[in-house]
């Protein structure tokens, strides 16, 4: 049997289809020093260019053979396109994504989304490099696929206003909260569809700003979960619901939002969430970003037993439970493909193998 | 009449608890009225609610947003009682220098954590947030502070943390290093040369909450 491209192994992954190995991939952002670097790039540059963002996307993935290009890397984008301002970090010698300085609106009150802002939501600001960045990806790189991602309307709610607003809103100002997050939920059901009409081949929805650590799990299911089911509904499959923190509580509910697969961070009890969710549900995530591959204390062989650890948690493949820091220990990161290239003809719950 | 000592403690406690801002800015003020020590108001109806707000959070039965409402409710109050509390000169106060580390502009947990300080009584030297790394180490040697907070919600702007540590150390070994944040771990704050650490917001609120108990252990002793 000859191997799959990785696009060939994420979509049949994605649909249950027998695959030869276990994908190595991510749905957040993902691009790596050693690949901008070779690229000749300044971490500030690979944001605000199409180009830019497209090549280092490509070149993180073929560099470590990862089987998915995953665009855009910060959190800022929407927020800018409605009319906040970003710092680059453009003088900074570290690696600092862009981030909101100041935000316009500094009550819920004074939040105002209109239709025409969501109707030309792609046009404003750096939005329509997206949609760019991916047609580039697909044909540069046809071999991968390529993934993108939403925030949801919570965290991305908390991107635009402060979050302790939005946080203290949800019972001081609750019909307020509601509208707002409305407005979020068709601006991201719409920004999704763009990115899958441009070639997106899936399609990450991160809500990490509800975890059970932050909001109750009544709150969840009362706010949250139906936007996050009403924007899912909105997209295509494959599409990813992806939460950090405190997840155990909220599996089930995850779990009732259409997702076709769903994604968390080191908190989340992996197998305890394979028992409530079953068999069919394809699990992702929980490999610590910052201990396997950055740490500098960290061995190949430590990296090793700790994507392996990974895998016996029963994820169905590997994928951070966050975005990949840029700055990693290259041999730690190539160990940790290997490692799973090694075992992954071995099938998994949710994925049988050729 | 004015209200007994012990009756408005409970009202201010019980009004923190149940973030009426409305309530503890007029029982602080009847507190005022009154004559009473203000530092009791502040340790023993004040700090006292907060603390069941963190007993609370450990039972699942607060989250962040209901210790944020909680919070706010507590700094009413302690905007009108902290002014009363005599200051005492023959002893130097305790101080801390607290931020969020460029690139991170969350400042929920570091707010619930300098909470704690300024419950406390200390000098807050708060830098905000998106602080530019030497920021913390100019700060930390012109005042000599005891105590430097840092926190950082994401993996991505954690690493930061370590170089203002290595700095700071470098110069000041005594000063303890604080940090908190979402992706720190024990390990994390282990390896990066901190003497203390809070994982996320949720934590920085138990832990605050659970010094401002040790705080008031001490005083009543």
């Amino acid at each position: 049997m000859a191997e799959l491209t990785p696009k060939e192994r994420v979509m049949r992954f994605f649909n249950h289809e027998p695959i030869d190995t276990m994908p190595f991939f991510s749905g957040m952002g993902m691009v790596l020093l050693p690949a901008i670097n070779k690229l000749g790039y300044k971490f500030p540059q690979v944001h605000t260019s199409a180009e830019k963002l497209a090549w280092s996307a490509i070149e993180s993935a073929r560099m470590f053979d990862m089987d998915a290009a995953v665009i855009p890397y910060d959190m800022c984008w929407e927020s800018e396109a409605l009319g906040n301002e970003i710092s680059l970090y453009e003088d900074s010698a570290d690696i600092l994504y862009p981030t909101i300085p100041t935000k316009k609106w500094l009550t819920l009150d004074q939040v105002k989304i209109t239709q025409e802002d969501i109707d030309t939501i792609m046009t404003k600001g750096r939005m329509s490099l997206i949609p760019e960045a991916i047609k580039i990806i697909k044909k540069e790189a046809p071999e991968l696929a390529v993934g993108a991602w939403q925030l949801g309307p919570f965290t991305q709610c908390g991107q635009t206003i402060e979050l302790d607003k939005v946080l203290k809103g949800v019972f001081k100002q609750a019909d307020l909260v509601n509208e707002i997050l409305d407005k979020f939920t068709d601006m991201i059901t719409k920004i999704g569809q763009e990115l899958q009409a441009a070639g997106a081949d899936f399609i990450t929805l991160r809500e990490p700003g509800v975890a059970a650590d932050l909001l109750s799990p009544r709150t969840f299911k009362k706010v949250i979960q139906p936007r996050l089911t009403r924007i899912l509904d909105g997209w295509e499959s494959p599409k990813v619901l992806h939460i950090c923190g405190s997840t155990d509580p909220l599996v089930a509910m995850m779990n009732e939002c259409h997702a076709d697969a769903l994604s968390f961070d080191i908190k989340c009890n992996i197998p305890e969430a394979r028992k409530i969710v079953g068999d069919d549900v394809i699990l992702l995530g929980q490999y610590d970003v910052f201990e396997l591959p950055c740490k500098e204390e960290t061995t190949v062989e430590q990296a090793v037993a700790g994507i392996n650890a990974n895998i016996d948690t029963g994820v169905d493949a590997i994928w951070p439970g966050c975005d990949l820091w840029p700055d990693i220990k290259e041999e730690n990161f190539r160990a940790m493909v290997k490692a799973v290239r090694d075992r992954g003809n071995t099938p998994t719950a949710a994925s049988k193998r050729l | 009449m004015v209200a007994s000592k012990e009756e408005l403690l409970e009202k201010i406690k019980e009004a923190v608890i149940e973030y009426e801002d409305d309530v503890v800015l007029e029982a602080c003020n009847e507190w005022k009225e009154a004559g009473y020590d203000a530092l009791d108001g502040v340790m023993d109806g004040l700090a006292a609610g907060m603390e069941v707000v963190g007993d609370l959070y450990d039972k699942n039965e607060y989250f962040v947003p209901e210790v944020l409402m909680c919070a706010d409710a507590l700094y009413g109050g302690l905007d009108i009682l902290r002014p009363l509390i005599p200051v005492d000169t023959s002893k130097v106060k305790a101080q801390v220098v607290i931020g969020s580390i460029q690139g991170d502009v969350h400042d929920i947990g570091k707010n619930l954590v300098k909470m704690m300080f300024d419950v406390a009584g200390w000098d807050v030297h708060d830098l905000g947030r998106d602080v530019p790394l030497e920021n913390f180490v100019e700060k930390q040697l012109k005042t000599d502070s005891e105590v430097v907070a840092m926190s950082a919600m994401m993996t991505t702007t954690m690493l930061g943390m370590k170089k203002v540590i290595n700095m700071i150390k470098e110069k000041n070994p005594d000063c303890a290093i604080m940090l908190g944040g979402a992706p720190v771990t024990k390990d994390v704050a282990n390896i990066f040369g901190a003497d203390g650490y809070a994982d996320s917001a949720g934590n920085a609120v138990s832990e605050g909450i659970k010094m401002i108990g040790r705080l008031r252990e001490m005083r009543n002793k």
